[in-house]
């Protein structure tokens, strides 16, 4: 049989609040088929556009001595997750660097970036996305804004192409035989057999959202990153941002996931992992929260929050 | 009874079956007979098969299947790519014999198509074509048969039928006649690349011609030509005698469509149907010769017998010698309002270069391409009419005319000369900037070294690579020189400078924070082939924005205001 050649992936435009919402994926069954993410608006995304305010990029060490950098890109409707390893380009890994010491230094800073879309789903059934960069390069303000009214109106004829695909038959058949946009029908199908009845209102309001500040209403574009909330709301002190931000994860999965019987330690570390942590440093902090008694361990590998606080 | 009439086939069943109950084996050739019209002689050796090694029918039934494992279907839709023992009755639709040289022996095989479903009359039918290597003197078209034993093809996602020497062919409906597709007629506009079609259309071109066979054997007559409908003209090439006029109108029934190059053509063989058609309303020849004038942006690849308009831009006259003898070829460059190219004329015509640009007709004209661009081929000067004015605007300068086509329109098209396109920046490759080409074939230099004249000083140039996207497609970008550094807003000189002062890479760093997720407007020429689609630009633009001004709009166009 003949072999297909490999086509290079489209990239969507892409604000944060539709790729984090999104918990479907697809893989094709051969070696280098290609991975897509598949959105809420029916986005079947194996490469995204994304742009925001890079908000934390920090280095990890990896267990088998690799470097690995974790970044966080804010734009107005939320955070997209990312990681440049060493199947980065050295410059890219260079300019990590470079980007990660301003942002220590509290540097605003707007990137750019094209990036591949992963996913990873814990035991559990949770679903997380995150990116990995391909190329990136800072950005000014006029561009920044520019880019999301071009993802506004990517987003927003996505939103219609969804709204009109609800209009048919949930079949392959039907969709074949609409006006629907061709790239669009396969994703748009399976993001109706997934999730359930969508809505679209949160959407509206990122979009609204980011209309503001493309037209310079709020000054958030280059304002310092807003503090991550913890669940809890306890005082981190000496323990430096990252930490703290580890501390309050920990916390709330510990809390979220806990059927009656607490939560397993595998658990634990897979979400941690999924959202960018070290698994030494989860590790380490697991049992900090154990013996400052914020958290117990019942039973050998479980673990329960003692003092719950109401959401 | 039955045992007397079948006593010498049930003699030579026990013969190869010793454990077999002869009235069994009666019963079976009886079953034949009775209820398939299978003469014993026939039944032979699928009785045989089923008495084979072991005594009773029910426990011979079980073995032999594990066997073979005969995969008994009624539908082809059953069938996977890799079943190799198959058993299916279906109508033979069509059935054609041909030579064909096998390992170096001359054999006969024969081809065609058949159809599932065979004794439903208005049930859905699919329709697979089959290749038997028998040939089985059995198989005719329009028969009902039962086929044992044989395998499935697939290839490129097409699923066809191979019946093998050893496929036994039970033929269960005599064939009546040729009831060959009854095909609705298909407008030639939607003709696809392959498969059997029909199609009404009247003969635009029709002219005799001789296919030379490769290994010397002889020659074909053939005749070769055109038929248009009102959505468009295809040629065709018949290989058996045609001898309709032109401007006959005729229904085609059972044409097998093959492409030469991109440009599909109609095959008329034995099994084609072609028969005078009646239509007063059907349009009359000239009305479809003036509405089959192509544009330049619809000029395909190995197309013959092109109409067109178009305005000769540039023209000369270029000498070559073949066999000693110095022959000559004119050459240069057409436009039309859809698009560029370029034409070679291998007869004078009774143009000057300084009455340039000279609009022209073309007729019946052959495509031929280079690198994706058509050129068009004129054989003879009285297939070129000098006209006096353009039907088209005569104000537009074609020598810089650009076309405007969507990123998916170029994408999906054939390579085009003189287009303009907008899309998004999503990668600044990191071979963007200052190369070397090799100085005998402009290839780009790796380590200083060409893939074809190896170690080379190389000539310095300059280039962007990108590739955009837009509306879901996407394509690379190469900017030239002059282009690049307008893109950059950089002298050469200052290119260099950043270049030494920085490094490579981070000088494409530098360029991506100019272009990388912004939209640009690229103009050149683009190549489309296999590997996907390129655009050879000479033009690069970042139009600048207002987004505040955008914002608003947006707003307004959302009912958001």
């Amino acid at each position: 049989m003949q072999r297909q050649r490999i086509v290079r992936q489209p990239a969507f435009l892409m604000l944060a609040s539709e790729f984090g919402t999104a918990t479907l994926n697809e893989k094709g069954s051969g070696e280098f088929d290609p991975s897509f993410v598949i959105t809420k608006l029916g986005s079947k995304a194996n490469r995204i556009v994304a742009c925001g305010l890079l908000e934390r990029l920090e280095i990890r060490e990896t267990s088998n001595g690799s470097t690995l950098y974790q970044g966080q890109l804010r734009d107005p409707t939320g955070l997209h997750y990312f990681s440049v390893g060493d199947y980065n380009s050295e410059t890219m890994r260079e300019m990590c660097n470079k980007w990660s010491e301003r942002t220590d230094e509290g540097e605003p800073i707007l990137l750019m970036m094209t990036a591949k879309t992963r996913w990873y789903q814990t035991d559990e059934g949770a679903v997380y996305t995150s990116l990995r960069p391909e190329e990136a390069c800072e950005v000014t303000r006029d561009v920044y804004a520019n880019w999301l009214l071009d993802a506004c109106e990517a987003t927003m004829s996505r939103m219609k192409a969804y709204s009109s695909s609800l209009e048919f038959e949930p079949t392959m058949d039907a969709y074949e035989r609409s006006d629907l946009p061709a790239g669009m029908k396969q994703g748009l199908l399976a993001a109706r057999n997934h999730y359930d009845e969508v809505d679209l209102e949160p959407f509206n309001l990122n979009l609204m959202q980011a209309l503001d500040i493309a037209e310079g209403r709020i000054a958030a574009a280059t304002t310092p990153p807003p503090m991550m909330r913890l669940p809890e709301g306890e005082e981190v002190d000496a323990a430096s941002q990252g930490d703290g931000e580890l501390r309050g994860f920990i916390l709330h999965v510990v809390q979220h996931f806990d059927q009656g019987d607490g939560v397993d330690f595998n658990t634990i570390l897979k979400n941690a992992a999924a959202r960018g942590y070290v698994r030494e440093q989860a590790e380490a902090m697991l049992d900090e929260l154990s013996d400052s008694g914020e958290i117990a361990e019942p039973r050998f590998g479980w673990f329960r929050a003692l003092a719950p606080t109401e959401e | 009874m039955s045992e007397e009439k079948y006593a010498d086939y049930i003699q030579a069943v026990l013969k190869e079956c010793p454990d077999a109950d002869s009235a069994e084996v009666a019963t079976a050739f009886a079953k034949y007979e009775d209820e398939f019209y299978i003469p014993p002689q026939d039944a032979m050796r699928s009785v045989l098969r089923r008495f084979k090694s072991g005594t009773g029918p029910a426990r011979t039934a079980t073995s032999s299947r594990q066997s073979r494992e005969t995969k008994k279907v009624a539908l082809l839709t059953e069938l996977s790519g890799d079943d190799r023992d198959i058993e299916i009755e279906v109508t033979i639709a069509t059935h054609n014999v041909r030579d064909q040289l096998i390992r170096g022996e001359e054999k006969q095989i024969a081809f065609g198509f058949l159809e599932d479903n065979p004794w439903e009359d208005n049930g859905t039918k699919t329709r697979w074509d089959y290749k038997d290597w028998g040939p089985h003197a059995n198989l005719a078209a329009g028969s009902i048969v039962r086929i044992e034993g044989a395998s499935v093809n697939e290839y490129n996602g097409k699923m066809s039928l191979n019946i093998n020497q050893s496929t036994r062919i039970v033929v269960l409906k005599e064939g009546v006649a040729t009831t060959v597709s009854t095909n609705e007629p298909i407008d030639i506009s939607s003709v696809p690349s392959d498969g059997y079609i029909c199609v009404v259309g009247r003969v635009l071109a029709s002219r005799p011609d001789q296919i030379h066979r490769k290994d010397g054997s002889g020659s074909i007559d053939v005749v070769r030509g055109r038929i248009a409908d009102e959505t468009g003209t295809i040629g065709f090439l018949s290989w058996e005698p045609f001898d309709h006029e032109i401007g006959s109108l005729l229904k085609i029934d059972g044409a097998q469509v093959r492409s030469f190059r991109d440009t599909p053509e109609l095959n008329f063989g034995r099994t084609t149907r072609i028969e005078v058609f009646h239509d007063t309303n059907f349009s009359d020849l000239e009305t479809l010769s003036k509405s089959t004038s192509l544009t330049i942006s619809q000029f395909r690849d190995g197309s013959r017998d092109v109409d067109a308009v178009v305005q000769i831009t540039e023209w000369n006259k270029r000498s070559f010698t073949r066999d000693g003898e110095e022959k000559f070829l004119w050459s240069g460059q057409i436009a039309d309002p859809s698009g560029r190219c370029r034409m070679s004329a291998w007869q004078e015509l009774p143009i000057s270069v300084d009455d340039l640009p000279v609009t022209v007709a073309l007729k019946g004209v052959r495509i031929r391409a280079w690198q994706g661009i058509p050129d068009v081929t004129v054989d003879n000067n009285d297939q070129v009419e000098i006209i006096s004015s353009p039907p088209w605007d005569e104000s537009i300068d074609l020598n810089n005319h650009c076309v405007e086509i969507s990123l998916t329109e170029m994408v999906a098209g054939p390579s085009r000369v003189g287009i303009e396109t907008t899309g998004l920046v999503v990668s600044v490759r990191d071979d963007s900037g200052l190369i070397s080409r090799c100085t005998e074939c402009r290839r780009v230099l790796r380590d200083g070294s060409c893939a074809e004249h190896g170690e080379n000083e190389g000539n310095e140039d300059v280039r962007l690579r990108l590739v955009v996207d837009h509306g879901g497609s996407t394509a690379a970008v190469l900017v030239n020189k002059e282009a690049s550094l307008a893109a950059l807003g950089m002298t050469l000189d200052a290119l260099h400078a950043s270049v030494n002062e920085h490094g490579k890479a981070i000088f494409v760093q530098n360029v991506r924070e100019v272009l990388l997720g912004r939209t640009v407007i690229a103009s050149g020429r683009s190549i489309v082939d296999e590997q996907g689609a390129m655009l050879l630009s000479d033009s690069l633009e970042i139009p600048e924005k207002d987004a505040q001004l955008r914002a608003t709009e947006l707003r307004t166009l959302w009912g958001w205001a």
